[in-house]
């Protein structure tokens, strides 16, 4: 059974992903492969009519590396609740 | 990897939801998806950590980075069935919460990363362990590194072949065959060097969890 131990070393993988996920992808000047290739190409991605306000890994009223943070602890959550409903579900089977 | 909206048209929009839906049918179908609340809680676990590693993407110049895919550890820590379900958690998480991937390209996400990574790393620690006899840490270490390796590498040539075929890109699969499969042959290698570590510390702490190993009765 996974332990606090697995779920303490997530967390902590999200705390320091803004070294490299904000902090020297700016410096560096990264962004996503495939976004580069598009841009090259003058390709724009297709906006289809779906917006969410963690759009790319930030979160409203923070800054990059706060808000990437932030982003990253929403997305463990999410994950760990849609985890929790299912246990519910095949528990009640 | 994750290719946003726009790059792929309708017909290979269709294609690849067609082939991922089919694929998850199957797996519900054959019983190959039990789930009970301890299978629950390592696939939510292993997505979470998976979610965050992704987050890691070390930038290297010339706009491209280094970071954990994680379909080759999730499929041979879970088995192939549960290891795709651990991926599609991801990626689904990812594109509805966070826009990254696209909607309509969600299907070819899942297909490449979730599907074509997942059984490319499980089968390829399969037979690379069965070729390599009793299991070491050391040898664990190489199995994965080839796992992770070539999971990353197909995983790559499927996405050339599959925004090549699609008229919406200007080049076709000549030239988006070799760009993808040869970029990610050499990213393979690091996403083959984490999942060995990654294995090769799981087996000397408890080598009971790596499912693979189980079915091959070591």
């Amino acid at each position: 059974m996974p332990g606090r131990k697995a779920w303490m070393v997530i967390i902590l993988l999200v705390i320091v992903s803004p070294i490299f996920g904000v902090i020297l992808a700016d410096r560096i000047g990264y962004h996503e492969p495939l976004d580069v290739a598009a841009e090259k190409l003058g390709l724009s991605e297709k906006d289809v009519g779906y917006h969410t306000p963690f759009e790319d890994y930030t979160f409203p009223g923070l800054g990059p590396v706060p808000g990437y943070i932030a982003a990253g602890l929403l997305g463990v959550i999410v994950i760990l609740v849609i985890g929790k409903l299912l246990e519910l579900a095949v528990s009640k089977k | 990897m994750h290719i946003p909206d726009g790059f792929l048209d309708a017909y290979w929009v269709a294609i690849t939801y067609a082939a991922t839906l089919g694929y998850y049918a199957y797996l519900s179908a054959s019983g190959r998806l039990r789930l009970d609340t301890m299978r629950v809680s390592l696939i939510t676990t292993l997505a979470a950590a998976i979610f965050a590693a992704q987050m890691l993407n070390w930038p290297i110049p010339g706009g491209t980075s280094l970071h954990l895919l994680g379909g080759a550890l999730a499929g041979i820590l879970l088995g192939p069935a549960y290891g795709s379900l651990t991926l599609a958690l991801v990626l689904i998480v990812q594109a509805l919460v966070f826009h990254d991937g696209g909607l309509t390209t969600l299907g070819a996400n899942i297909l490449n990363m979730g599907i074509i990574a997942v059984l490319t790393g499980y089968y390829t620690f399969k037979y690379t362990m069965k070729l390599m006899g009793t299991p070491s840490s050391k040898s664990l270490f190489i199995t994965g590194l080839l796992a992770g390796w070539a999971s990353v590498f197909l995983a790559g040539v499927a996405c050339g072949v599959e925004i090549g075929l699609s008229p919406r890109f200007p080049y076709g699969v000549e030239i988006t065959l070799p760009v993808m499969g040869g970029w990610h042959f050499a990213l393979g290698i690091v996403e083959g060097v984490i999942t060995g570590l990654v294995l090769s510390y799981i087996y000397k702490r408890d080598p009971s969890i790596i499912e693979a190993l189980r079915t091959l009765g070591v």
